[in-house]
């Protein structure tokens, strides 16, 4: 579909004057009426021939990933590449990669949404989306990562005949609530901004089935005061609530690392180091996602180049905290005068896996800096690459910690290299067929930015002569 | 069991066919073609008594109903009339003992319900006294061999034992007409008054015949050397526990050598701190490989094998100049480029203690060399009063002897031979490669291979008739000083085989015997004084016969054979590369192949398992131009050996080093494709070492699997130097002169705060506390514990991919580490296993809890708990649990499944495993006290490593006995824990390691350079 040319410039003068150092949030000259119309027509039209050739190899992944699970829980763990010192190897690195990638959502969501941050409105939709795709895939690993997977449910508080708790002194059980919780309100937060939407495609609706599956969803939203009065105290509440997650989860994922006495894990910087590293990851990957989405389904006048210039200002600076965890390691561990420490990180930098240590610091802390020009950030083609190459720089944060650490710890006789298996490389290009497999069926069957949401940041709905509005609004 | 298979289980349900493996001709089904019926039916001649009927129809019902059900049902079928010693869960000990070529070891067996699952070392024999190496312990798993054969085969078909009775009485009718004069047999080492008397009577009736004997790796250079000597076949026993300073020639007494057991434990006496001030003993060691004796050194120096006799010549001269009253040496001085400062020191350290000297020469050297090295012990401490040594007359000539072996094949190349008989002989794959046997073999008309295998040379012959393993028949052997022991069976013969005296009988008098009456028959006029029955049941009962035990034999010198020898030793040998044989640390001379456990088993200096290699010095790989696992061609004549590389530091220059027992050919599933052939290359004139060898570099890699240095010495600067950095710190050692100077050395070398507990720790004041004190100072690393933990902790056998992937499963490891300088490392042995930490890291990380502390302080796995997150074995600093990585006993064939210990659980894939300090030992000992209503007292539990130690070095016990063993070593200055700076409070410790050098050898530049972190 394409925008109405005849469409006249509204408001112009508001455009002009905020341009300079604001441009306006939407851009092409949308209106109320057009934005539904545009956003929900990518749902209620056919799909376009990129979604279908990109869906049928996601999901030809996502069976390649059943497939290697089923192969795994038939012969046992040894088909992965871990070994005696590391136990710990691809399967531990990609749950921690995944759940940090799935902060970026929450925290454009709820952290974003009560600062006030209103270009959040565009991407938070599909940020959120993001999120609880990449939750799940990170699931995946902890869950198949074991050695009974069919004693799974011995992690669990459920009552049993052997009448024992859980050990809740172990980070892993923390995990389990951690992500477990943050999945159960990133998805309800979802849902909830998703209602008014639904709404909407409901009453578009144009074949039963339709009307009746949408129906039910948005769960008799009529769009009154009242309901508007409840959804945004809901939504803020929420907000509210999700908020400390973003901070918590990552957190008692680094405890897994922390609590531990192998050198190179047993470190107090590791809970911010690894927050920030999450959300730094989390960006770069809505940045990737959003590029791709702005040229398969055309919403560059939602997803701006604005849009974009002001994610890589986020990754710059969560890219510098990362850099200086990075040197906070090494300044405490010769700070401490522990030599096993101080060995683990010399080993990092120059050890056999230094190249995986300088992938990492290249692409973390060198590649950032790109984003101090303005002329780069305005660069799409660049912003898309740098992205991914941050989420690979982060995919190798997580390598180095949990595998250099392991691989040479206390007693040199234990010492070993590990190398993934091809059912290790596999397994976790799998989860990348899952991820966009749930992620393209939402761009296909729900709206993937927020009609309602974006309505609210368009000049028009600027509440100047509403004064009370504004108040609620938020 | 070296193989995973990746689908078929015979457990499921509803299976009409058996699995696709049936189908394509797997080695079990084809036998099982051949053998027309399956294991455990009746063979054709054995008697169907009452109980094996009723198991057979018990089985043959329990089967009926079997494809209805999810896994298989078995029925367990109770003694109708229980025999009257056993019950059921509680296993019986019985002596016995082995046979080891011309020595012999005393064991105690544990039996479970009449199987045999343990072997342990009988304290009352003077071979073993209490312990058993790997190599014993792994027999258990030679019984339940799998591959062992089975029938008597002519051809590949099988037939009955009958048939070859009826088969031999014909031949046997056929060579009494000429007295056997076209009749030879060839065995392996004659052992114990009966085979020695049966061997005699085939002597009578078959005087013409020849009966050569041949063992790979045999003694004969010594007994040659003592020949010369003392004119008389005398072999010598080193009395360790006197000798004050020793110098070993190429001897590895402590491993690989003769009476290594015994070696073992009298000279750990000398060597353990009780007053190390007054008994340290110093050893030096000369050699060319780098054995375990070597590790232990006090001084030790790498020269190549052909050059210890000019080594040792030039010594004798030093000792003389000196001082020494040897009337037959030359004056004067021969030239050497030894190292003269180490040969200064080593002559003054000599003389100065020259009545607790002894001079030790492996079986490696030439009898020229032992034959001048018993002169020069004649002039140092057997001339002064107290001997280290005695010597031991060898008068049946049991032992066997290369000639032998010449001359069998002399007439079997004249074709004067129509039968050849090789009894338990495999000289196919051991014997000298010019005789070329494998071509002698075919020429014969009538062969038959009597052994347990049919191995290379049982592939070759005409009859293979399988023999019983010395656990399933009577029998008797002689140990080293004559000391005689009966052989008890502990178990009837799995495949109903004959052992080797009742094939004997045969042959000697057509007639069949029982083993039992031929052993009653030997001993009938030995045992005197009391009668015959009770006299027997106390030798049965003890397992060893001690009156036997052959006094000091006097004997003289005969100078002009010491000049001779001199004057032999002092030629200056060829230069250039030389290949050392030595028999593998663990297949020995490959009678070990097809053991499982043996093939894992790491070598103790290179920690390679499954394979053999060439060992080569860095600086001779540098001089070749190879790295680790380069595939160098070795040409000695005109044979030609590839095989991997393998960089050993402290070799050595121009030594390759070969270890013979690998590369077998269709011997057993386990020995298939492990490790290179190198008995090509070992000729009669070079059984150990040779020189003109030429070697080439093929460019190509074959991969070894290592337990250990996957970055060690030969990898980057940064890991050689931290683990430099960290050595002192993990292996605390000391010289004697340094620890009396800082007795606490060992406690002080690691500096660290307080360790306080945020919390409030649980008291451990109360009930026994298990703890474990590990002293280093003994510790030679010969693998005995581990094996010994594997037999008792059903530790699975994981295969070469596997442990090449670092999955190797041992609960107790032995650590190696190098110090010092790459061309004269030191080395150190540690084993390791789990530390029973009360602290312990591993605990609090289990999301299930499935390791958890007792209240005596044992970190308990609960198997049935664990789900295998690993999270343990990551957080463990000791890095000792052991994770099941595949189900790697789902294909242990059922009768390995009868060498598992019942005390022990198995242990499914995904599961975590670590030492138990043997918690069912644990609980077996406090079962028994309190059925005597005592409480335990020290020595009531005695781990499995423990028990086989040959030097004592670990030590377990109760901690809250201020008493126990235990706790008084954890008092003594040398304790130290692991690692202790973490606050983990390992509850194993370790005793320092001190080491004896010599002051004056102590100023030489590398020793400096040495000793310079200590």
């Amino acid at each position: 579909m394409t925008i109405n040319p005849g469409h006249p410039q509204r408001d112009s003068a508001h455009v002009a004057a905020s341009g300079a150092l604001n441009p306006p949030l939407i851009s092409g000259g949308h209106g109320f009426h057009s934005i539904t119309e545009k956003i929900s027509g990518i749902v209620e039209g056919p799909a376009p021939k990129g979604w279908v050739i990109v869906f049928s190899a996601a999901l030809s992944l996502t069976f390649l990933l059943i497939g290697l699970i089923g192969y795994l829980v038939w012969e046992g763990t040894g088909v992965w590449g871990l070994n005696n010192p590391v136990g710990w190897g691809w399967a531990i690195v990609n749950f921690v990669f995944w759940v940090g990638i799935g902060h970026a959502g929450t925290l454009i969501s709820a952290v974003l949404f009560l600062f006030r941050q209103k270009w959040r409105t565009s991407i938070n939709r599909f940020a959120e989306a993001m999120t609880l795709f990449a939750v799940i895939c990170a699931l995946v690993f902890p869950t198949i990562h074991v050695g009974r997977i069919w004693l799974l449910y011995y992690i669990f508080p459920v009552p049993n005949q052997m009448d024992m708790w859980p050990n809740f002194r172990s980070p892993l059980l923390w995990d389990v609530f951690a992500v477990t919780i943050y999945f159960t309100v990133s998805l309800l937060f979802w849902y909830t901004g998703l209602i008014p939407d639904l709404a909407s495609l409901r009453d578009r609706a144009k074949t039963r089935a339709r009307q009746l599956i949408f129906g039910i969803l948005s769960l008799g939203w009529r769009g009154g005061n009242r309901h508007w009065q409840n959804y945004e105290l809901a939504y803020l509440l929420l907000a509210g609530l999700a908020t400390p997650l973003v901070l918590s989860v990552h957190s008692v994922v680094s405890t897994d690392f922390a609590t531990s006495v192998i050198p190179g894990w047993h470190t107090t910087i590791f809970p911010p180091y690894f927050v920030a590293g999450a959300i730094f990851s989390g960006f770069a990957m809505v940045m990737t996602l959003a590029i791709i989405a702005r040229e398969i389904f055309g919403i560059r006048d939602f997803i701006t180049d604005n849009h974009l210039d002001k994610m890589s200002k986020i990754m710059l600076v969560t890219g510098m905290m990362v850099g200086y965890a990075y040197a906070m390691e090494f300044f405490v561990a010769w700070y401490s005068g522990n030599s096993y420490e101080a060995f683990t990180f010399i080993n990092r930098a120059i050890g056999p896996y230094a190249w995986a240590y300088w992938i990492m610091v290249s692409c973390n802390v060198l590649i950032p800096q790109l984003y101090w020009f303005r002329k780069v950030r305005q660069n799409v083609k660049i912003l898309f690459v740098t992205s991914i190459l941050v989420n690979v720089g982060m995919w190798f944060e997580r390598f180095v910690i949990t595998v250099t650490s392991l691989s040479r710890d206390f007693l040199p006789s234990s010492w070993d290299y590990y190398s993934p298996t091809w059912v290790d490389i596999f397994t976790f290009v799998g989860t990348f067929g899952l991820f966009f497999t749930f992620f393209l069926v939402f761009l296909r069957f729900l709206p993937m930015v927020s009609i309602a949401e974006v309505k609210g940041v368009l000049p028009e709905a600027n509440p100047h002569h509403h004064p009370s509005h504004g108040e609620t609004e938020l | 069991m070296k193989k995973r298979d990746t689908g078929s289980s015979t457990q499921g349900g509803r299976q009409y066919w058996r699995s696709l493996d049936h189908f394509v001709g797997s080695a079990e089904y084809n036998e099982l073609v051949q053998r027309e019926f399956p294991e455990g039916t009746l063979e054709l001649g054995q008697k169907l008594d009452r109980r094996k009927f009723l198991n057979l129809m018990g089985a043959s019902l329990a089967l009926a109903g079997l494809t209805s059900c999810r896994r298989p049902v078995e029925k367990i079928i109770p003694y109708s009339v229980a025999p009257e010693s056993i019950i059921p869960g509680i296993p019986k000990h019985f002596a016995t003992s082995m046979p080891f070529g011309h020595d012999a070891f005393g064991l105690v067996v544990e039996s479970h319900e009449g199987r045999p699952t343990k072997i342990e070392g009988n304290p009352q024999h003077p071979s073993t006294l209490g312990s058993a190496s790997a190599q014993i312990q792994a027999e258990i798993l030679n019984l339940y061999d799998p591959d062992r054969s089975q029938v008597v085969l002519r051809g590949d078909l099988p037939f009955r034992w009958a048939d070859f009775v009826h088969h031999w009485r014909g031949l046997r009718e056929d060579h009494l007409t000429d007295k056997g004069a076209r009749l030879a047999i060839l065995s392996g080492a004659v052992n114990g008054p009966t085979e020695q008397r049966l061997v005699a009577e085939f002597m009578i009736q078959f005087p013409q015949a020849i009966w050569a004997t041949w063992e790979p790796v045999n003694d004969d250079n010594i007994l040659q050397g003592m020949f010369e000597a003392y004119g008389n076949r005398l072999l010598p026993e080193a009395r360790f526990d006197r000798a004050q300073r020793i110098l070993s020639l190429d001897d590895d007494f402590l491993n690989t050598g003769t009476a290594a057991l015994r070696n073992s434990r009298l000279f750990a006496a000398r060597r353990r701190n009780i007053d190390p001030v007054k008994h340290m003993n110093r050893l030096f060691v000369v050699e060319s490989g780098y054995s375990l004796t070597g590790a232990m050194a006090d001084h030790r120096l790498a020269i190549p094998a052909s050059q210890i006799g000019p080594f040792l010549a030039a010594l004798t001269m030093r000792l003389k100049k000196q001082g020494l009253d040897l009337p037959v040496i030359p004056d004067g001085e021969i030239s050497t480029h030894f190292d003269d400062h180490f040969l200064d020191a080593l002559t003054k350290d000599l003389l100065s203690n020259i009545d607790g000297s002894l001079i030790k020469v492996g079986r490696s050297q030439p009898p020229a060399v032992h034959t001048l090295a018993a002169a020069v012990n004649e002039g140092l401490s057997r001339g002064h009063g107290i001997s280290t040594l005695k010597y031991i007359h060898d008068s049946k000539s049991s032992i066997p002897a290369s000639d032998h072996l010449l001359s069998l094949t002399e007439s079997l190349r004249e074709g004067k031979i129509d039968t050849l008989i090789l009894l338990g002989s495999n000289p196919v794959y051991t014997a000298p490669a010019e005789l070329k046997f494998a071509e002698l073999l075919s020429s014969v008309p009538n062969t038959i291979h009597v052994g347990s295998h049919r191995d290379e040379s049982g592939q070759q012959c005409h009859w293979h008739i399988p023999t019983a393993h010395f656990l399933e028949c009577w029998g008797d052997t002689s140990s080293l000083n004559g000391t005689l022991a009966i052989t008890q069976p502990l178990i009837k013969p799995l495949f109903g085989s004959k052992s080797k005296i009742e094939l004997i009988n045969l042959l000697v008098t057509g007639v069949e015997k029982t083993g039992y009456e031929l052993v009653r028959e030997s001993w009938r006029k030995r045992l005197k004084g009391e009668s015959f029955d009770k006299a027997w049941r106390r030798v049965v009962h003890d397992g060893v016969f001690p009156e036997s035990a052959v006094k000091s034999y006097s004997v003289e010198l005969r100078p002009d054979a010491v000049k001779e020898a001199f004057s032999k030793c002092a030629q200056p040998p060829d230069h250039g590369l030389e290949i050392y044989f030595q028999p593998s640390a663990s297949l020995y001379d490959g009678r070990y192949a097809n053991n499982g456990w043996l093939q894992e088993n790491p070598d103790p200096m290179t920690k390679l398992t499954w394979d053999n290699a060439a060992l080569v010095s860095p600086e001779t790989a540098q001089k070749l131009g190879v790295k680790n696992e380069d595939i160098i061609a070795i040409s000695h004549h005109d044979a030609t050996v590839e095989l991997p590389v393998w960089i050993q530091p402290g070799l050595a220059s121009d030594t390759i080093v070969l270890e013979l027992g690998y590369g077998r050919r269709n011997l057993g599933r386990i020995a298939q494709g492990s490790g290179t052939d190198v008995y090509p290359l070992r000729r009669s004139d070079g059984l150990y070492f040779a020189s003109e060898v030429k070697v080439a570099v093929t460019g190509r890699k074959g991969k070894l699997a290592c337990t250990q240095d996957h970055h060690g010495l030969d990898e980057e600067q940064l890991a050689r130097q931290a683990i430099q950095d960290r050595l002192p710190m993990i292996v605390r050692e000391a010289t004697l002169s340094e620890y009396t100077k800082h007795p606490n050395f060992a406690r002080e070398r690691v500096e660290h705060p307080p360790l306080e507990s945020l919390f409030e720790e649980q008291n451990y004041d109360e009930g026994y506390q298990w703890g474990m004190a590990i002293d280093l100072n003994v510790c030679t690393g010969c693998s005995a514990c581990s094996i010994a933990c594997q037999s008792e902790n059903n530790i699975p056998v994981v295969g070469k991919e596997e442990v090449s992937r670092g999955r190797e499963m041992h609960w107790i490891r032995l650590d190696r580490y190098f110090s010092g300088s790459q061309e004269d490392p030191e080395v150190v042995f540690q084993p390791v296993g789990c530390q029973h930490c009360e602290n312990a890291p591993c605990e609090g990380v289990c999301p299930v809890a499935a390791t958890v502390h007792d209240e005596e302080g044992l970190n308990t796995m609960v198997y049935n708990r664990c789900i295998g997150t690993r999270y343990c074995a990551n957080n463990c600093p000791y890095k000792v649990r052991r994770f099941n990585f595949f189900n790697y006993t789902k294909e242990l064939p059922e009768i390995v499944q009868m060498a598992m210990n019942p005390d022990v659980t198995m242990r499914f894939r995904g599961v975590m495993e670590k030492c138990t300090y043997c918690v069912q030992r644990i609980s077996r000992s406090k079962i028994v006290a309190k059925n005597e209503g005592r409480e335990l007292k020290d020595g009531d539990v005695v781990s499995a490593c423990q028990q086989t130690c040959p030097t004592d070095a670990i030590v377990f016990g109760n901690l809250n006995d201020p008493d126990s063993k235990v706790s008084q070593l954890k008092m003594q200055n040398l304790n130290y824990e692991l690692l202790a700076e973490l606050n983990v409070q390992p509850r194993t410790s370790y005793l320092a390691k001190l080491r004896n050098p010599f002051e004056e050898m102590k100023t030489s530049a590398k020793s400096e350079n040495k000793h310079h972190d200590h």
